[in-house]
């Protein structure tokens, strides 16, 4: 289980034509507890508050200057994952996807979409 | 002449008795002892690993553990130190540089838990686009006045679905809190308020907020109300 953070990144297809609708996706590596551990297995198997709580509470998609679709998640989302979504090309426009962690901290990434002949 | 080397033997003994005797004296006399709750607990191993690489970084001692029963819910490590040659701060940052046998770092514990950091401003614009938000809660008024029927009804109501997590008597840590990763809300600032506060408390006992379910799908109108009438009676132990 990786405790590091690394930005974002995304990957789109290549060809993508007007009014097409086209894939998204978007890979994080951020960490994800709950905070419950045991603290002490042997003699009290319950679980406790035993590890900082962390986890990717938002993802806002943004197409240009649009806000197109919110993620909302909790502690129950994997580490590092991935995300599929799809996008209808109405623009030529930057697709900016941002991530928000339960400390209130925040990583984007975007790419151009930009429509082949 | 075998006299003469015991005596020297003996008073060199006592001499260096004496000088440890002193020095143990005067460390004890500096010690100051200092509660640190600390996060990143989850083995059995992890309390020896940490006690062993923090005393191995600094001059330290950990005179006392405490892994459960603590007020909090953290472990609480009592740690003695010389208050001249260290500050609780530079015990703190050590031991967020202390790593433990399972890859994670420990950190003391402060205030509330971080997963309770305030939405961001891009969050909340996101909010109100996609989701309901405390804002647009209608503004709705109590038609049950709190008489002591309405208050018995809000107790019993309390006690059997809010009691586990809010507490008994509405402190915020009932026996399920501890199970949850948002800690559930103290009560006791709803004491006394006035009609204003009805609407707010309306919305977020019918919609939930994290892991409070939204209980308008499982109590009516009136036991909703019921349960706000009790709440506002919930008062901080003196």
């Amino acid at each position: 289980m990786s405790s590091k953070v690394k930005p974002p990144r995304m990957r789109i297809g290549r060809r993508i034509k007007k009014d097409h609708v086209f894939k998204v996706k978007v890979r994080f590596e951020h960490p994800s507890f709950t905070g419950l551990g045991q603290a002490e297995p042997e003699t009290n198997p319950a679980f406790n508050r035993a590890i900082p709580v962390s986890f990717i509470r938002n993802m806002l998609v943004y197409y240009g200057e649009d806000l197109v679709s919110r993620f909302n998640m909790t502690s129950a989302i994997a580490d590092n994952p991935m995300f599929t979504f799809k996008l209808k090309a109405v623009k030529e426009a930057p697709v900016k996807v941002v991530f928000i962690n339960n400390a209130g901290e925040r990583w984007e990434t975007s790419k151009d979409i930009k429509f082949s002949a | 002449m075998l006299d003469i080397i015991m005596k020297r033997v003996f008073s060199a003994n006592l001499f260096i008795f004496l000088i440890t005797l002193l020095t143990a004296t005067s460390t004890v006399a500096a010690g100051k002892v200092d509660n640190f709750e600390i996060e990143g607990l989850i083995s059995a191993a992890s309390p020896m690993a940490l006690i062993s690489e923090l005393e191995k970084k600094l001059k330290v001692n950990v005179v006392e553990i405490n892994l459960k029963n603590t007020e909090s819910g953290w472990p609480v490590f009592a740690i003695e130190f010389d208050p001249d040659q260290l500050s609780r701060e530079d015990i703190e940052k050590t031991i967020a540089t202390i790593e433990d046998p399972a890859g994670h770092f420990y950190q003391v514990h402060k205030g509330p838990p971080i997963n309770n950091a305030a939405f961001i401003d891009e969050e909340l614009k996101a909010m109100e686009m996609f989701a309901p938000t405390a804002a647009e809660m209608e503004k709705v008024t109590n038609p049950i006045a709190p008489a002591d029927e309405s208050l018995a009804r809000g107790k019993e109501i309390y006690e059997i679905n809010c009691s586990t997590c809010h507490g008994m008597n509405g402190n915020g840590q009932g026996p399920a809190s501890h199970g949850i990763t948002t800690f559930p809300r103290q009560l006791w600032s709803w004491y006394n308020t006035d009609s204003s506060t009805d609407a707010y408390l309306y919305w977020f006992i019918t919609n939930g907020r994290n892991e409070m379910p939204p209980w308008g799908l499982v109590l009516s109108d009136n036991e909703r109300w019921d349960v706000i009438n009790y709440v506002k009676t919930l008062k901080k132990p003196e």
